[in-house]
Order: C-alpha cells, then sequence, then structure tokens
C-alpha cells in the first residue's frame, strides 16, 4: 500500500486528464500547424485546450503560450523580459522561490544584472511594502510566487501590480502551486505573466503554459517556427496540452469542494500529529496558506531519516530539495525564514491532493508518529550532528 | 516478516555483490551510499571516477534496480567532517599517522550507520568488505580473515565488538575478488568491471600534506628542524604533518647516506632521520584497545601476531595488558619501523582479537 503525500512534487495523473490523453493516442495524427484536415482537428484540440487551461485564472486563452512546464515558463518570463527591458538591469524576486527562478535570476546576476532577493518574515510572507521600497526606473522585472511550494505560504501580490506598472517594469507571478488549489485571477492580481504548471494540476508533467499580457514586452528564448504566436518555436506538445486542458478543466470543476475536503483533511492530520508529537511546528502561516501543504519540523530526528523510513512504511512526503546525487539538502526556504540548519533538516514537507482519502489521512497519522518514536529513540539529533 | 538489512553501497563491485547476495537470500534489502564528502565543484560530467560521486551514486542506484530493492542516498557529510577528516588533520598536525579508514569503519559505518539502520527498522548492517564473521557453538562471534588473503580487510575492522557482530553482515567476505567479479558479471550488475579504489576518499590526489594544510589554520601547523639521531641540525622543514615514520623521500637533506625518519616529536617540530637500521624496534605501546571479545582482557598477557600497518605481514609478539585499555607488545624478533596514529591489529592465526592505535615504539630497556 502506497500513501502519496507529495503532491506538490507532482500530482498523480488525473483520471479526465488519462482519459483524454488515451483517447487522443488511440488517434493521433497530424501537426496542429499544417494546413490540411488532420492538421486542422489538432489544431482545434490545441486551442480546446488552451482555453481549459485560460479559465483556470480567468483569463483569454490566446495570451497563453503552451512551454514544456513551470521551468521553461519561469525562464521564458524572465529572459524573455529582460531582452525586451534595454537599458533596465535590475531584477527583483524574494530568497524562498523555486530553483526554476532562482537560478535564472543568479544567471544574469552573473551577467552583471542587479539582483535583489527581498526577505521573507518567520511566515514566508513577502511584505510587498519590501518589494515597492526596492522598486525604480531601473527595474526591468519583478518576479514571485504566489504560493510557496514547501510551506504554502500565499503571498497578497495584487498590491504590486499597478507599482509595477507605474515604473514600467513587468510583473511575473509563479502560480505552479497556486492555480487548481485556490482561485486564481490574472485580472485581479493584474499582473504581465504568469507561470502555470501541468503536472502540479493532475497533468502528466512535461507540460506548462505562461500567461503573457502583452506579447510585445516578451522576446522568446527558443527560436525556430512561428509556432505559439512567435513566442515558442518547436511542434506543439498536443498530448501534453491536451491533458493539462482536461486536468484543469477537472481542477476548476472540483475545486470549491476539493479545497475544502484537503483542507480538512490536513488540518486534521496535523492535529493528530500534534497529539502524539507536541513539540511539533508547522512551518507557514497559520491562515493564507495552501490548503493541501504542511510543512513540519519533527523535534530531535532528522527529516532525512524519517523521510526514507516512511517511505519504507509505503508513506511518500518530501523535504528541501535533492541534489544531483539524489541527497536531500535543507530546504532554503525554511532557512530564509529564519529556521536554523538543523530545524530545516528535522522539517518534511507533507502535501496532499485529489487523490487521498479519510482513510489514508487516519492511518499516516498513526504511522507518522509511530516511526518519529521510533527514529528519535534509534538516532538522536544530537548525535546525527547536523551542522 | 523478512529480516531487513540495510547495506551500505559505495557503488563499487564488492558491495554491489553484497547487496546482490543478501537479495538472493531472501532478506529485505535497503540500499544505502553514504555522501561522505563535499560534492567536488563544476559540472557532473567532470566530476567522474572520486568517490562518492554523482557516478558512483548512480551505479549503486543501477545495482538496486536491477535486483529490485529500494535505494537511497544518505548525507553523513557533517559526521565524517567531525570523526573522520578532522581527526585525520589532527593526527598529522600532532606527528601521527592516522588510518582513516579505520576510523571511518568505527565512527560512520559501524556507529553512525547503525543508528539509521535502527531508525529505518533494520536488524542488520551489511557492507562489501572482505572479511568473515563466524559464531561459535558458546554463542560467541568471531570475527575472521577473508578468504581472498591479498584482499584481507579485516585489519580495518578490529574495533568491532560482540554487538557490532551480531548484526553486521560481510556477503563476499568468504569469496575471492575474482569471484565476486564473476558474481557480478554473471548478474549483469554494472559495477562487475569497475576498477578498485585506492586512495583516501577525501583526498582523491593523494596528497594529504596539502589537504592537511588546507584544513588548518597556518598557526596549528609546526614547522621545525630535521636533525640527526644525536640531535645535529640537518635541514629545515615547513611542518611536522609532512613526515610520516619509515619515508625516505622528502627529507631535503642532501648527500650522504639514506635517511628515513624515525621519529616526529611534534611538541619541538623536530623531525628525527635516521639510517634504515636505526628504524627497527623491539615493539611498541598502544593505546585505545578494544577486544572482538572482552573475554580476553581477563588475561594478562597474550602470545599473538600483530599487524601494524594494513600492506604488512602479522608478525609473532607477546602483548601485556597496562591499565586504562594500553598494551604493550614486544615482537618476537626484530620489528618493523612502527609508526604512531596506525592501528596495531591482534590476530591469532585466522582470527581478528583487537586492536588498538599506536602510541609509541618501545626501546630495547622498556621492552624488557
Amino acid at each position: 500500500m502506497t500513501i502519496y503525500l507529495d503532491h506538490n512534487a507532482g500530482a498523480p495523473v488525473r483520471v479526465e486528464a488519462a482519459a483524454a490523453v488515451s483517447r487522443l493516442l488511440a488517434d493521433m495524427v497530424g501537426n496542429p500547424s499544417s494546413v490540411h484536415r488532420s492538421g486542422q482537428r489538432s489544431r482545434r484540440m490545441l486551442e480546446v485546450a488552451r482555453a481549459q487551461v485560460a479559465a483556470i485564472v480567468g483569463a483569454e486563452p490566446r495570451r497563453f503560450v503552451f512551454t514544456s512546464g513551470g521551468t521553461e515558463s519561469n525562464n521564458l518570463a524572465i529572459f524573455g523580459a529582460i531582452t525586451t527591458a534595454a537599458r533596465r538591469r535590475k531584477i527583483i524576486s524574494s530568497q524562498i522561490e523555486h530553483s526554476s527562478i532562482l537560478a535564472p535570476i543568479a544567471e544574469l546576476e552573473r551577467r552583471g544584472f542587479d539582483v535583489v532577493r527581498v526577505a521573507p518574515n518567520a511566515d514566508g510572507r513577502i511584505d510587498p511594502g519590501r518589494v515597492l521600497a526596492v522598486l525604480d526606473s531601473e527595474t526591468a522585472l519583478v518576479t514571485l510566487g504566489l504560493a510557496n511550494s514547501e510551506v504554502g505560504t500565499i503571498q497578497d501580490l495584487a498590491p504590486l501590480a499597478s507599482m509595477c506598472g507605474r515604473a514600467g517594469a513587468l510583473f511575473h507571478i509563479d502560480a505552479a502551486q497556486a492555480a487548481g488549489r485556490i482561485p486564481v485571477d490574472v485580472a485581479a492580481l493584474g499582473c504581465d505573466l504568469m507561470t502555470l504548471s501541468g503536472h502540479k494540476l493532475g497533468a502528466p508533467a512535461g507540460v506548462g503554459a505562461l500567461y503573457v499580457r502583452d506579447f510585445a514586452r516578451l522576446a522568446p528564448i527558443v527560436f525556430g517556427g512561428p509556432h505559439e504566436g512567435g513566442m515558442r518555436a518547436g511542434t506543439p506538445n498536443l498530448l501534453g496540452a491536451v491533458s493539462f486542458g482536461a486536468a484543469a478543466e477537472a481542477a476548476m470543476n472540483a475545486m470549491a469542494a476539493e479545497s475544502a475536503r484537503i483542507g480538512s483533511l490536513s488540518a486534521s492530520l496535523f492535529a493528530r500529529i500534534r497529539e502524539a508529537i507536541p513539540a511539533l511546528r508547522l512551518n507557514g502561516p497559520l491562515v493564507g496558506r495552501l490548503p493541501n501543504t504542511l510543512n513540519l519540523t519533527f523535534p530531535g530526528v532528522l527529516g532525512e531519516s524519517m523521510l526514507i523510513a516512511l517511505d519504507l512504511e509505503g508513506v511518500e512526503v518530501s523535504m528541501g530539495s535533492a541534489c544531483a546525487a539524489g541527497a536531500v539538502e535543507p530546504s532554503h526556504v525554511l532557512r530564509a525564514m529564519g529556521r536554523s540548519v538543523a530545524d530545516a533538516r528535522s522539517s518534511l514537507r507533507i502535501s496532499l491532493g485529489w487523490n487521498n482519502t479519510a482513510q489514508e489521512i487516519e492511518a499516516v497519522a498513526a504511522l507518522i508518529a509511530r516511526v518519529w518514536r521510533r527514529v528519535a529513540a534509534a538516532e538522536p539529533l544530537s548525535e546525527a550532528s547536523a551542522r | 516478516m523478512r529480516p531487513r538489512v540495510l547495506v551500505a553501497m559505495s557503488g563499487g563491485v564488492d558491495s554491489s555483490v553484497a547487496a546482490a547476495i543478501v537479495r538472493e537470500q531472501g532478506y529485505d534489502v535497503v540500499g544505502v551510499a553514504m555522501r561522505l564528502v563535499p560534492e567536488p565543484p563544476g559540472p557532473i560530467a567532470k566530476r567522474r571516477g572520486t568517490c562518492c560521486s554523482h557516478d558512483d551514486f548512480e551505479d549503486a542506484r543501477r545495482v538496486a534496480e536491477q535486483m529490485d530493492f529500494p535505494f537511497y542516498v544518505i548525507d553523513l557529510r557533517a559526521d565524517f567532517a567531525a570523526r573522520v577528516v578532522d581527526n585525520f588533520v589532527s593526527e598529522y598536525l600532532g606527528g601521527r599517522t592516522p588510518n582513516p579508514c579505520v576510523m571511518c569503519n568505527r565512527q560512520i559505518k559501524f556507529d553512525r550507520l547503525w543508528s539509521r539502520a535502527r531508525a529505518l527498522a533494520a536488524d542488520y548492517v551489511a557492507t562489501g568488505h572482505y572479511a568473515r564473521i563466524e559464531q561459535g557453538a558458546d554463542g560467541r562471534f568471531h570475527l575472521l580473515r577473508a578468504a581472498d588473503e591479498t584482499k584481507d580487510q579485516s585489519y580495518f575492522l578490529f574495533t568491532l565488538g560482540q554487538d557490532e557482530l551480531a548484526r553486521t553482515l560481510f556477503p563476499v567476505g568468504a569469496m575471492s575478488k575474482t569471484e565476486v567479479r564473476a558474481r557480478a558479471r554473471a548478474l549483469g550488475l554494472v559495477t562487475a568491471d569497475k576498477p578498485e579504489s585506492q586512495e583516501i576518499c577525501f583526498v582523491p590526489d593523494g596528497d594529504y600534506a596539502s589537504f592537511v594544510e588546507r584544513q588548518s589554520d597556518p598557526a596549528q601547523l609546526r614547522p621545525g628542524s630535521i636533525v640527526d639521531s644525536d640531535g645535529r641540525r640537518l635541514a629545515a622543514h615547513s611542518g611536522v604533518h609532512r613526515f610520516t615514520v619509515g619515508q625516505r623521500r622528502g627529507l631535503g637533506v642532501a648527500g650522504g647516506q639514506r635517511l628515513y625518519v624515525r621519529e616526529i616529536r611534534a611538541d619541538s617540530g623536530e623531525v628525527v632521520a635516521g639510517r634504515r637500521e636505526e628504524l627497527d624496534s623491539p615493539g611498541l605501546i598502544a593505546n585505545r584497545i578494544s577486544l572482538v571479545d572482552n573475554s580476553l582482557a581477563s588475561r594478562r598477557e597474550l602470545s599473538v601476531e600483530v599487524k601494524i600497518r594494513h600492506r604488512h605481514r602479522a608478525i609473532p609478539a607477546m602483548m601485556r595488558f597496562d591499565s586504562g585499555r594500553r598494551a604493550v607488545i614486544r615482537f618476537a624478533s626484530g620489528g618493523p619501523a612502527v609508526t604512531p596514529g596506525q592501528a596495531c591489529v591482534f590476530y591469532r592465526g585466522e582470527e581478528v582479537l583487537g586492536g588498538g592505535y599506536i602510541e609509541r615504539a618501545i626501546t630495547e630497556e622498556q621492552a624488557n
């Protein structure tokens, strides 16, 4: 028996997405760019998918570019924005972003850009005032995540849009973890660019999208044919787009009920674990968080040991980010929130999703408490000498 | 429920075959690769061939996939730095020649890893070491040399006691290296023809002196003089950590006869050089003695064979227990150069009785 609690890394493929993929695979012919009728049929399916994806953030379908995933969307947003920003040499982001934002801006820093990474508060929240304080006429781009992938904190980004507009900077929001889980409205947020990711909401990995309010203000980073409005060359990944569309539609239809159900499951999971482990600590705010994400610091144990021990018992969770070799590094998000390296090493991320049941959560709560007692007794943290 | 075994996998052929054997024997196998040293900088493609490299972990992972058991990379860098590397550096700075593999086995593989094993509900730890464990009719465990004399690693394992041996498996200990490779080939393991790793894993270029210098504060280094047996100054040197007893090269002494490092006096910074025949000593004092079977400690004197370097043969000697886990060892006949800091392991035939760390050589008078 496997209980999957790592939806923030990638959700299990939704039934609707799987069905759409198998239907398409059974009769898949035609490049959406081709003139003939098979091409036209493919193009129609691509555009239906685009509309389904656009609907989850309430935007016009023609403003969406399909990409290979959230990472490519973030790269396109960042490198595409600085190309059109001419002499502007400043980029504002935060310390708690996903690596697909942190690595591109670090690369731009090497190329001589002025990069400002705003610090979050202890709950992982970015104060918009801190962003505004560094925003100026030199700023090419402000790029921030809407919901944090590790602790689930939801940012209040709406106040930033008009200020970015006034300063002439592009405003990019990475909504990969938020879209499909909580209501996201492009118009209300007022951003210029928004990243969406397929596999976070139940499509297979390998497809994402970028919302681009004004195509004239973004330059492509992949060159070739005139696909995707000239913004992303390469024959569109029809299979990916169709699965993304189906998953987005399913997530959208289920959102209200699903987020309430998942929110109560994760609240009860947290309450039950804390009953067994009173010194357990929840990272991130109590309110203003993704309903599915629990980031927990377990006293006196290494998260790495908990993660492996739980996996051997059939419960799949995560922590920090894996290095190339597969070992786990302490979370940069928790460090930025002011947690010690030792606390970061003792923390696990548990992220629920559409297919988790109340029975699973009940079983997991008991199991986590049992595994924690065993790990804490066998391998106390003082011995593990985190440093 | 099948007993669970945590197998320490390096990505080499020995631990791969060890894992395959316990898997075939029906244990519930969990493979782990220990990340011990920081990843060298640079793109992954450039890091090939160093220990604990991405490639080695990938090889171990592929063996786990082939043999169908779970595999994890675990991060023990902090423990390795604190318990093995720091000790290695301070030993060199103190004028001794450490054996980090002994320390790693004691502190990491059979201590830290064992805690992890218990945390993961494992009953045993298995490694690819060449040594054997046998249980006698009385229930006591015996640590024995490997069947393959040329590969024997029992020297590095002398710190294991009854508790450790009871929960440790050496699946390749009874096999020859040729058999291990043949087995790996028969199983189609990707590691079947991987070359041996010889160097100390955290100093891949083998330049220990430079490593010690990089890891220390310059104020900790002990420069001084190279002197002869009569105390005459022969040359200057930049630190006692650059020398090991028995060393000939790098003395920087011109002309005359061949000289060897006889003694290192870290306090004064003096490195005493002497002729080959002055190196020999009649015995040594070992400290931090541990015994595979503690019941031996009640004996005042033991007739043993003693091995004072991994590559040396065991030679007959008498050991006399002193107070405080120390022992005086007298070689039966003219002994070899004694290198403080190295492990001194006591054997009786095939069996490892225990061992300790060499404190210093003794003189003829002290030996009697």
